[in-house]
Parts: C-alpha cells; structure tokens; sequence
C-alpha cells in the first residue's frame, strides 16, 4: 500500500515537474514576458512577474483539478475574461511572428506600406472568429 | 595626379530604373579631395539591361579595377561593405484595389478559421465551462460573460504584442515585427550576396570574353 502511494506520488511529481518545465519553455520561446516588460517598462519587477505566473499555474491546476469553487459572481469573469484572452492574443501574435508567417507573406503580396491594414484583418479575423465561435458555432 | 587618400564606402543597397546607368558616385560614397571625387564619380561600373533580371551585386573589387584602369595612382582606402545590392525597380505593378481587399479578406477568414480551430483543438468550451464552474459554483453549458471578454482580449493581446496596430505607438521603440522584417530583408540579402554574386561574375567574365 505504502509502496503504491509512492509511486503514485512519484509519478505526479515527475509529471508536475515535465510539464511544468514544458510550460515556462514556452512562455521563453515566446517571449510573452518580455514584450510586456518592454511596453510597461517594468524590467526591474521580473521576479515578481515570475511569482505570478508560478501562483496563477498554481491557483489553477489546484482548484480545477480538484472540481474546487470560490462561489463568487459571475461579473468577476469579465476581467478574467478579458486577461486570459489577452494572454491568448499575445500568444497567438507570438506564434505567428515565431513561424515567421508576416515577413514572408508582405514579401510575397508586396503591400510592404499596408502592413498595419493586413494585421488588423488578421486581428479582427481572429475576434470575429472567437465570438462567432462561442455564439453560433457551439450550438450547432 | 597625386597620391592623395580617397575613401571609398560602399552603400549597402541601391534602387535604379531600368537601362539606367550604375557610376560609382551612385555605388559609394566617397570622401576625398573634390576634382578626383568628380573624376572618380563619373566612372561607369555598370549599365543595367534586360538580363540584369531585378538583382545585380557589384563588388568592391570591380570598382577599384574601374578605378585603378582609368587613375592608377590614387590611394584610395575602402571602409565598410564590399558589395553593393543593386535593386533594379521595373515598372511597379499597380497594386489593385480588388488584389488587396482579396488579401485581407484571406488573412480575416483565415485568421477566423485558424482561432476557432485552435479553440476546439484545446477544448477551450470545456475549459471555460470550468472557469465559469470555478468563479462562480453553478454549471453554464454557454458562459457567455467569460468568453465576449475573451474574445474582444484576443484582439488587444495582439495589438499590445505589435505594438502599432493604431499608428499610435506605445513606445518609440520598434516592434517585433519591424523586427522581424528587418532580420528576414537582412538574411535576403545576404543570400543574394553570397549566390548572386558569384553568378554575376561569371556572366561579365564571359562577356567580357567574346
């Protein structure tokens, strides 16, 4: 018996420890933190921001793995709304700038000058392609 | 003439017409006293034709033989670069209004397709579900006040990583996509460089040949 929950709990640490090192990888490559370091030029608060990122991973694997509540109002979502899609955004702005996609796409349609113009199309195709997922598509 | 130093700096990139004559006053800047400037300025290194195709490289060398066959006494130092980009600009294809609009149009319903897709590759409903779940302690199959926030958040998460999305900026500083775009033209040319170069020699060779 003794010897099972070792293990078990062995596992879920080794699993813990991957994934969480997989995660912060990512967070690295895409340089998130970073950029928004350099917009509210906080560089000197990067501890802090680390901590954060370690509590939200924190907060939200212990409550939403264990089916936990805090009961609270729903207009509470809103912010939480608003940050994680943020996150998301940036997230998705990061990949794309990863993969290299913009450089090569304004090289080949040559509009160099209309750059901002074809990233709001992608910016407003992104928006419109969230709320039109979660208004029509999921009940479909 | 006399052994005056002339300074040779190569510029880095060029933008000619097309059967546009190439002086080397228009390849580098040079420094150095003004009647060999004008003397030198006015050599020809290279006139563009039609099997130029868009890109042609000119060597430093190229200009100091040029310079060196016509005034063999001029010390002239190089500083900087030793090729020159040239860019040969035909006739710019008129960018339509109905190309760009297809563009855009393109990128809007791809960038539409490509976050819904992502959504239900990450189960993202479920995991709303689950916040709405969490924040609150009732079930809603469809928590709609988490998810409008979200979307309109995708957008600003954008804005914020681009920085300039509104032509104002946050910041003097440039974006990681001016960024990016300057890295992939610098790796451009220096793939012209290395490969154009070479071929371009060869070509002069030959007809300097026949």
């Amino acid at each position: 018996m003794t010897i099972k929950i070792l293990s078990v709990m062995l596992i879920g640490l080794g699993g813990g420890l991957a994934v969480g090192a997989g995660f912060v990888a990512v967070l690295t490559v895409f340089g998130i933190l970073p950029r928004l370091m350099q917009i509210s030029k906080t560089h000197a608060r990067i501890r802090s921001y680390e901590i954060s990122i370690i509590l939200g991973v924190l907060f939200s694997s212990w409550y939403g793995l264990r089916d936990m509540t805090i009961t609270s109002s729903p207009w509470l979502l809103v912010p939480i709304g608003l940050a994680s899609g943020t996150f998301i955004g940036m997230l998705a702005a990061a990949l794309t700038e990863v993969l290299n996609v913009l450089p090569i796409l304004m090289k080949r349609v040559g509009f160099k000058e209309q750059v901002l113009i074809l990233l709001m199309a992608i910016l407003f195709g992104k928006v419109f392609g969230s709320l039109f997922h979660w208004i029509f598509f999921v009940h479909l | 003439m006399d052994a005056e130093a002339v300074y040779l700096r190569m510029r880095h990139k060029l933008h000619v017409s097309p059967n546009q004559t190439v002086r080397i006053k228009d390849l580098a800047q040079i420094v150095g006293p003004d009647l060999v400037i004008e003397k030198i300025g006015q050599i020809i290194i290279h006139k563009i034709t039609i099997h130029d195709k868009n890109i042609v490289i000119i060597d430093l060398m190229k200009v100091l033989k040029a310079i060196r066959d016509e005034y063999p006494s001029i010390d002239i130092q190089t500083i900087g670069t030793a090729q020159t980009i040239i860019e040969v600009q035909y006739k710019k294809p008129k960018m339509t209004g109905v190309y760009f609009v297809i563009v855009w149009l393109l990128l809007f319903i791809g960038a539409a397709l490509a976050i819904m897709n992502f959504h239900e590759d990450v189960s993202m409903q479920e995991v709303h579900q689950k916040i709405y779940y969490i924040v609150t302690g009732r079930e809603n199959d469809y928590p709609l006040l988490l998810q409008i926030p979200y979307s309109l958040g995708l957008g600003l998460g954008m804005v914020l990583f681009f920085n300039h999305i509104f032509k104002k900026r946050f910041n003097e500083e440039p974006s990681p996509l001016d960024v990016e775009m300057f890295n992939y033209q610098q790796d451009l040319d220096q793939y012209v460089v290395m490969n154009e170069n070479s071929e371009n020699e060869k070509k002069t060779h030959d007809n300097q040949n026949t």
